[in-house]
């Protein structure tokens, strides 16, 4: 029956303890212990681009700026994974994905970090998110102008929603054949998956009160696509996908940004970033193999998410920038936003098996398109839910209180869980922040402080929210209900963008205001949440940060010496080892 | 019939017998020159009185045994997905193998005259398919959501149970136009050959319209996809033509088009092959792909209304008023 | 104690090591696991005992079995400093919050009853980790430490999850497992694919029996 045969698969090379990308090539994420060839930049010589950050906004970043023909090293910190070979099916194996590095969180409402908002990894959090795949509402682009709460974003919602379109198809998005909620959208590339059980109760309660719902449009294959196998189903995806059906920045943005000549450096973990006395970044100071090293750069983007990116600044201070770089207005690191991420959870008769599928295969955003009926600013998506046991065992001790036999006995319901969880928008407020503590990580750097407390219209939207889920379970006659209230998710914020360089960091460009040559390239310039998962936004910005980058480049808007893009395309191979 | 073990027999065996079958029709067929002596031997008087009605009734027979074939495998795959929930789901492997069956007997069979059990067996095959369209839009129907694409994607197949109909309405022409040894072979008063056409042709359009849905839930990945949808509906435009065109004509590119089908529908076979070992595992997590691969057995549906076009044409060619 | 039944009899997890649901990955890493031999390697002799005795209460385990060592699988974690990467001002790291909560937990116990914490009889035990839970042990071993912060976010946490990540209780939960490459195909409610658990109903053992040892 069983075989135990430790060891039976030789692994040449351990991605967590030493770099892949170097020697000119970098694991080819789509065949087990295969090679492409990467070009390679010397330290000495400025590239155009330092990006910190192979996520959602620096891989996708990496990538359009490499196309565009600039000079391009992108660092992260994590290792660079094959998903064929480096994910196992277990839980707890698959923690090496998250940023688990040491923070403290404070607060009335300190934060849950690790597993369900940082990555730490090549293809950054996009390699463990749930790859819901939503566009913004138009409105919140202008919360302030036209709903009344929050700050307004200096961008245009029709641009966006072209932006929008290009990631979809970039990542084949697999959504329904129309969604029934905001303007009109070019149909999804790909169809949307089958329902689950847990997503067909979310369907049956949401047609019970009346509102809409519709299969959530996600970043994992439905049919073939290159290399990339389409989804079996097996539902460990926000603990790493092992078939490349997840379309995270790892097997999309990054392997195009090779093809394109970017240099990938993988356990590469930046910990300042220059400033020269002209008052210009140069480059950046970063640990790897074992020492500290240099790049120099004729600009860096910063895209290390809403903790990391404050951190950074804020370690970066200089005698010049005491108070850490692009921070002239005093908010870098404030406004930290999260989303709420409560949940109702029941039973149901039927067997609901809901750990089979992607986790959120069915949504409902009517509560981020209807402002009828509400007793607070900003709005709330909710989707059917698929916890793994390790992770539903924990809501059940931490969130519920159960240990000894009722823990025991209450596991053995898993097969008939069914829950819905809400993504929330939550409030910017300057109280919410990064600060760094004393304390200082493995590479000698102070760790981040994250305060967070909720205030009342953060309190008001979540109770909306628990009260009508209840009653959206009431009505496929779950039993046994009951309430998670203290989960959040994604992190956003910290760095925001706006039209004032005095109320914001950078601007709609990404520049950062103090500082011409240094950029932010993530969830940290979000002005606002709203109630949708942020990683399709943040590829927006980066394709249209990228898009503004050349255009500032061919009128010579760019910093000294990065007037025009280096000609360096034709140099690359791009064939398989 | 709820153990699991037993539902493996069951489609296993539906899909090995649809396989066999398929086979010896095709061989049956290209056999034409020396028959074998296991065909049921016909009159004598009447061999030679009228053998195109005869050969028109035998490829009847032989397109109706080929999409028997592909619903057998097809229903015992897609409801072994289903796991049989309803006891219902076994009867279009029932029937279609009783069709299949039939069909054999009536391509080997050389007389001239209808059979009372084939003739049954046929209508029961077309009863079986309206009864089973009836049961999927149920199905469909009841589903959260309704008739979204959703539960159209990947509820039960709206279209499916068409192909026993098919099978049965082609068999059921199969019967009258083998009898027709003396008369002008008719179908309901309609000229018998031109019947056939029309039918075929509104089945390829069905199909068509069954595989689109199929390939478009696959958004068309691979470009090959676009074959199925668009080469039958020239070929039903053609059928159609045919169907309502003078008489006298020769149909040659309508009866090359049909070839083309036919070896369409036989190749689909390979390229939904490759579909599987491109799902995650390949062929070495068949127990999944096979079943959420793309259908190996559904293309050859586009054979058997190919062949039922041949023979519509054949006849027509024999009978020019048929 | 109530009697334990079943839910999913004869269904176990790892008659599906060989088949397609699991792979190389996989399979070396439930290896390891499933070779952790049940003494300390992080915590002291003390510790330990007192982990495991806590590990009882918080997953008591059927004794016709063999338990999951669940101790021994909390001390590898914090052998190996995977941590959680985020705590509490005044919270020490993973493993040293543990050493003091332990401590604090047997000064505790010996407060209140002069015996060690795994000497105690199970419902004093229980009711302990009861006022831990509430907040109400304000020992001075407890430092900075807040027992209601450790009992949740470390010591329970740690436990459960390590439960939890166990093919025993796997199996006791009738999850299907690891799944790659194979993943599922019967995704709806009451779809069941052949390997995946079948639950016992209305008392009729017999049926899921036999369809759990079909499960490969």
């Amino acid at each position: 029956m069983m075989q135990l045969h430790a060891g039976a698969t030789a692994v040449s090379d351990d991605p967590l303890h030493a770099p892949r990308a170097c020697d000119g090539r970098a694991p080819d994420v789509f065949r087990p212990g295969g090679w492409v060839p990467m070009r390679q930049y010397r330290e000495s010589e400025p590239v155009d681009f330092a990006i910190v950050g192979t996520g959602a906004g620096g891989g996708t970043l990496a990538c359009k700026l490499a196309e565009y023909g600039f000079s391009v090293v992108a660092f992260d910190a994590g290792p660079y994974f094959r998903p064929l070979e480096d994910f196992a099916s277990d839980e707890s194996e698959q923690t090496k994905l998250y940023w688990t590095d040491d923070r403290i969180v404070d607060g009335d409402n300190p934060l849950q970090l690790g597993s369900n908002n940082s990555g730490k990894a090549v293809g950054g959090s996009t390699v463990h998110f749930a790859m819901v795949s939503l566009r913004f509402r138009p409105e919140w682009f202008k919360s302030r102008s036209m709903l009344g709460y929050g700050a307004d974003w200096p961008l245009d919602w029709h641009e966006m929603w072209s932006y929008y379109a290009e990631i979809e198809q970039a990542l084949k998005i697999a959504g329904p054949v129309t969604y029934p909620w905001g303007p009109p959208r070019p149909r999804y590339p790909y169809r949307a998956h089958p329902l689950n059980g847990a997503a067909r109760a979310l369907a049956k309660g949401c047609e019970a009160l009346g509102i809409k719902w519709t299969e959530t449009p996600l970043a994992t294959l439905s049919a073939p696509r290159g290399l990339a196998r389409p989804c079996v189903y097996r539902g460990f995806c926000v603990t790493g996908c092992s078939t490349n059906a997840k379309q995270s920045a790892l097997v999309t943005w990054i392997p195009r940004a090779i093809a394109a000549g970017a240099e990938i450096r993988d356990l590469a973990m930046v910990g300042r970033v220059e400033v020269e006395s002209s008052g210009l970044v140069s480059g950046v100071h970063y640990h790897r193999d074992g020492r500290w090293r240099f790049q120099r750069a004729r600009n860096v983007v910063v895209a290390g998410y809403a903790i990391e990116t404050p951190r950074l600044l804020l370690n970066s201070a200089t005698a010049r920038f005491p108070n850490g770089l692009a921070n002239s207005s005093g908010l870098v690191g404030k406004n930290l936003m999260t989303q709420s991420n409560q949940a109702v959870w029941g039973r149901l008769e039927q067997e609901v098996r809901s750990y089979k599928g992607p986790p959120s295969l069915a949504i409902t955003e009517h509560w981020n398109y209807e402002d009828r009926g509400k007793d607070f600013f900003g709005g709330y998506s909710y989707m059917s839910q698929g916890p793994l046991p390790q992770l539903w065992a924990n809501t059940l001790f931490n969130a519920r209180g159960l240990w000894g036999n009722s823990l025991v006995e209450a596991m053995k319901d898993y097969n008939h869980v069914v829950g819905l969880k809400i993504v929330g928008e939550m409030l910017p407020q300057e109280s919410n922040r990064v600060t760094l503590s004393e304390e200082v990580d493995q590479y000698g750097l102070r760790i981040p402080r994250i305060t967070y407390s909720w205030c009342d219209n953060d309190k008001r939207l979540i109770d909306h929210s628990l009260k009508f889920m209840r009653r959206a379970l009431e009505a496929v006659n779950a039993t046994d209900i009951w309430i998670q209230d203290d989960d959040t998710c994604h992190l956003n914020g910290t760095a925001r963008m706006g039209s004032d360089a005095r109320s914001s960091v950078v601007d709609a460009d990404c520049r950062s205001w103090d500082i011409p040559n240094l950029w932010i390239c993530d969830g940290s310039v979000f002005p606002t949440v709203g109630g949708a998962n942020p990683s399709l936004t943040i590829q927006a910005i980066a394709c249209r940060t990228a898009d503004r980058i050349r255009a500032l480049a061919r009128r010579g808007e760019l910093e000294a010496g990065s007037a025009r893009p280096s000609i360096h395309r034709c140099s690359i191979e791009v064939q398989r080892l | 019939m709820n153990r699991p073990a037993e539902r493996d027999l069951i489609a296993m065996a539906g899909i090995a017998a649809s396989g066999l079958a398929l086979a010896s029709l095709l061989s049956s067929s290209s056999a034409r020159v020396r028959p074998p002596r296991w065909r049921l031997a016909a009159p004598g008087r009447n061999r030679s009185s009228n053998p195109e009605t005869v050969k028109a009734a035998r490829r009847l027979n032989r397109a109706a045994g080929t999409l028997a074939a592909s619903v057998l495998a097809d229903s015992s795959v897609e409801h072994y997905r289903g796991s049989f929930k309803n006891k219902a789901m076994y009867t279009p492997l029932l029937v279609s193998a009783l069709t299949l069956a039939t069909s054999l007997h009536g391509t080997a069979d050389m007389r001239p005259l209808a059979h009372k059990a084939r003739d049954a067996t046929y209508l029961l095959a077309a009863a079986t398919g309206l009864v089973g369209s009836g049961f999927h839009l149920y199905n469909v129907g009841k589903r959260v959501g309704g008739f979204s694409w959703q539960n159209v994607f990947y509820g039960a197949p709206i279209g499916a149970p068409m192909a026993i109909l098919l099978s049965g309405l082609l068999g059921f022409c199969s019967e009258r136009v083998r009898e027709a040894h003396r008369t002008r072979p008719r179908i309901f008063r309609l000229p018998a050959g031109r019947a056939i056409a029309a039918v075929t042709g509104a089945g390829l359009l069905g199909t068509t319209g069954e595989a689109g849905l199929l390939h478009f839930r696959g958004a068309y990945h691979n470009p090959f996809m676009l074959l199925p949808v668009t080469l039958p509906p020239i070929g039903a435009a053609l059928l159609m033509s045919a169907a309502g065109g003078g008489p006298g004509r020769t149909h040659r590119f309508t009866r090359w088009w049909m070839r083309l089908l036919t070896g369409m529908g036989f190749a689909g076979v390979g390229f939904h092959a490759y579909g599987v070992s491109r799902n995650m595992g390949g062929w070495r997590n068949w127990s999944q792909n096979i079943l959420n691969g793309p259908p190996l057995p559904a293309p050859p549906s586009f054979a058997g209304l190919a062949l039922a076009g041949l023979a519509a044409l054949g006849l027509m060619k024999a009978h020019p008023d048929a | 104690m109530h009697e334990r039944r079943d839910r999913y009899p004869g269904y176990d997890v790892l008659a599906k090591w060989s088949g397609p649901s699991w792979n190389d990955k996989t399979r070396d890493v439930i290896t390891r696991r499933l070779s952790i031999a049940p003494e300390p390697r992080f915590f002291t002799r003390d510790e330990y005992e007192t982990v495991v005795a806590i590990a009882d209460r918080i997953v008591p385990q059927p004794a016709v079995r063999p338990p999951v060592p669940i101790a021994a699988l909390v001390d590898r974690k914090l052998a190996e400093q995977i941590m959680d990467g985020f705590r509490r001002p005044g919270v020490p790291r993973d493993g040293e919050a543990w050493r003091r909560g332990l401590k604090a937990l047997n000064a505790e116990s010996a407060a209140a009853y002069d015996k060690r914490f795994a000497e105690l009889p199970e419902a004093l035990q229980d009711k302990l980790l009861r006022a831990a839970q509430s907040g109400e042990l304000k020992a001075a071993e407890w430092g900075g430490l807040r027992c209601e912060v450790f009992f949740k976010h470390r010591l329970g946490r740690d436990i459960v999850l390590a439960y939890y990540a166990h093919p025993t209780a796997w199996s006791e939960i009738g999850w299907g497992g690891p799944a790659s490459p194979r993943g599922y195909v019967r995704l709806d409610l009451d779809e069941r694919d052949p390997w995946e658990a079948a639950e016992a109903k209305d008392g009729n053992d017999a049926t899921a029996r036999r369809s759990n040892r079909g499960v490969r």
